[in-house]
């Protein structure tokens, strides 16, 4: 024989399909599974424990008595009214701190981002001091001659609302920010070249285009506010009570597991189903592209 | 195509426009007829932009006035000017597919959908992307991205199309053709156009008029031939194409004749210039022939050494070591490159006086 046939070497099959550099996620996950899916689980079988076995009682109890269902519906009605909130001042926020340029845009950080660094019980406490009746928007008011006596400002619904928005601003403004600042400015400019008014920019254009953002935020502010604790105790006390304060007062004063773990369970679905549809919408939203 | 076929005729008087300190647009005029490309020309900060985005309604003027058709636009809103942008880039619209991109004017504009369905298919037709209608535009390659941009801007018929650097996102081989095809579908849809670019080659391709623009200011306006025959300043022949420039001083006048002393000999040119001037005396690369030839009336000779050879393909550059630095440059270029020439040899080259021009020295 003259020739040989060069025989390419048997290569062997590629039969990983999972990337090595997955392993790199282990650790994350063995920390997450030991404290949080752990003591969720926990949570999650004192809920259904009962004196005699398997029970539902906890839940009946929260969605049947009058009272946690208000409690529940308060807390979806604050997460609402926060988010929205947040939407209405986050969105303008979000293009202005997007399209400002040099010492505006470190200028409009600071403003949106240091109110991150302070602690959410100062924060709090700061509109107590702001809000209460000898405090600083009273005098303020008194003095221009705009009321004749105090407001009560202080333990009402509007003082909770807006110290709720101030708190939970910047994770509505971020998210936004983050997209509107990858959007080609020039699409509105382009849309007007071709006879598009303002309004049908906005609502062709540069709406859709910064939709993700806004999905992000609102889910992000929406499980955020919705199981907010300490702001609504510092403003409001026992007043409005909320989901994480039921919660709160099961686990520490009554000593009723069963109610709190079943109230922490409602939370966690509606949490879940906000987080669950939002990135569904995204994906929907961005798969068009 | 007829149906796109709608013309304009646009002048811009003393528009003046200043970023801060910054004059980027100082008192500038021009006027397009209608049907005719145009190229705006400069390097970058040279206000071309800002000229073509005053035009589109984008930015105000801080005075001036601009007219398309006769009507004064020059307050009006971007959407209300009718005037179609392909941006650079061209700023396409990511969330929806190409059909919707080229029917978003339409819809803008309030079209029937039953009525602006033949307009796509028209539009889409004539930059043949119909068979890529329902395609994302982010799946496009370049070349189809602009025909997309192109076609988004026509379908709405505009009175006037202006284009910011349409080629700069295209690979070389690509650019070229696209210069030769957009050029002949805008002639076939019969629309004025100005292109906004800093490539003179690209201008050269697709103008019927460039405007060669300095500092906010256009420094000469003229068809191609002219501007490369006859440019009006230093600026201009530095701008478009190549020359070999030698300083000198002028010896004599008269006659529409001058003479001229340089480091390599006295030279003769076209011009009026008192003696004494100093001027700069330039020459086109292919107007230059090299070897002894026989004295002749009418040919100005300079001895000169090669620095350097670059072999192009279809001609040959010869770099001239030259006497003098700073503004003196020698480029010159031959169809063929004559026997025993190469880096170092002494050559003689002749061009004939009247292929001289003369600048007066900055």
């Amino acid at each position: 024989m003259s020739a040989t046939a060069i025989e390419a070497p048997a290569l062997p099959a590629p039969r990983r399909r999972m990337d090595p550099l997955g392993l790199l996620a282990l650790p994350g996950i063995a920390f997450l599974f030991v404290v949080f899916l752990l003591p969720l689980a926990l949570l999650l079988w004192s809920s259904i424990r009962g004196g005699e076995g398997f029970t539902l009682a906890g839940y009946w109890r929260v969605l049947g008595d009058e009272y946690y269902r208000g409690v529940i519906l308060a807390s979806l009605q604050l997460g609402l009214v926060t988010t929205s909130g947040a939407l209405l001042l986050g969105y303008p926020a979000a293009f202005a701190l997007a399209r400002a340029r040099g010492g505006w845009q470190v200028l409009l950080f600071a403003l949106v981002f240091l109110p991150l660094t302070v602690s959410i019980i100062v924060k709090s406490f700061g509109w107590g001091i702001v809000l209460r009746r000898d405090g600083i928007l009273n005098w303020l008011m008194l003095n221009l001659g705009l009321i004749e006596r105090p407001v009560r400002m202080i333990f009402t619904e509007g003082a909770l609302y807006a110290g709720m928005i101030n708190v939970f601003l910047p994770f509505m403004v971020l998210p936004i920010y983050s997209v509107v600042r990858m959007m080609d400015p020039r699409l509105p400019d382009a849309a007007a070249t071709l006879g598009a008014s303002p309004w049908f920019r906005f609502t062709r254009v540069t709406l859709p285009l910064s939709l993700p953002g806004v999905v992000a935020g609102v889910s992000l502010v929406f499980s955020l506010a919705v199981a907010a604790y300490v702001t609504p105790s510092l403003l409001m006390g026992d007043r409005y009570m909320t989901m994480s304060m039921v919660m709160a007062k099961a686990f520490l004063n009554l000593r009723d597991w069963q109610l709190g773990a079943a109230m922490a369970a409602v939370l966690l679905a509606v949490a879940a189903f906000v987080v669950v549809g939002a990135s569904l919408l995204q994906r929907r939203l961005g798969g068009g592209r | 195509m007829a149906a796109l076929r709608q013309a304009g005729h646009l002048t811009v008087a003393g528009a003046a426009k200043r970023f801060g300190a910054a004059t980027v647009l100082d008192d500038l005029s021009i006027a397009v007829a209608k049907g005719e490309f145009v190229s705006l020309l400069g390097p970058s900060g040279c206000g071309k932009t800002t000229l073509l985005r005053c035009i589109a309604g984008l930015l105000r003027p801080d005075s001036g006035r601009i007219t398309v058709a006769g009507r004064d636009i020059t307050t009006l809103p971007a959407h209300k000017r009718n005037v179609g942008v392909v941006f650079q880039n061209y700023a396409l619209f990511p969330h929806l597919t190409v059909a919707e991109n080229i029917g978003f004017g339409l819809r803008a504009q309030g079209i029937r959908p039953a009525e602006a369905a033949p307009r796509i298919a028209e539009a889409l037709a004539l930059v043949r992307m119909s068979e890529h209608a329902g395609k994302p535009v982010t799946a496009l390659s370049g070349g189809q991205q602009q025909r997309v941009a192109v076609a988004r801007a026509l379908v709405v018929r505009p009175s006037l199309l202006l284009l910011d650097e349409p080629f700069s996102a295209l690979d070389r081989k690509l650019r070229e053709t696209m210069q030769v095809e957009l050029k002949h579908l805008l002639r076939e849809v019969g629309i004025t156009a100005i292109f906004v670019t800093h490539d003179q080659e690209e201008a050269l391709v697709v103008s019927d008029r460039i405007a060669v623009m300095n500092a906010g200011r256009i420094e000469q306006l003229a068809d191609p031939a002219t501007l490369y025959g006859r440019p009006a300043s230093l600026y201009v022949l530095d701008f478009v194409g190549q020359s070999t420039r030698l300083a000198g001083r002028v010896s004599a006048g008269g006659g529409g004749l001058v003479s001229v002393e340089t480091a390599l000999g006295p030279v003769r040119a076209p011009g009026a210039f008192a003696p004494g001037s100093r001027v700069v005396v330039a020459v086109r690369p292919e107007a230059v022939t090299p070897g002894a030839a026989s004295p002749a009336e009418g040919l100005n000779r300079i001895e000169a050494r090669v620095r350097e050879v670059s072999f192009l393909g279809s001609r040959t550059q010869l770099h001239l070591d030259l006497p003098e630095e700073g503004e003196d440059r020698g480029v010159v270029e031959l169809a063929r490159l004559p026997e025993g020439i190469g880096p170092g040899s002494p050559v003689t080259l002749s061009f004939r006086e009247e292929d001289t021009m003369l600048f007066p020295a900055a």
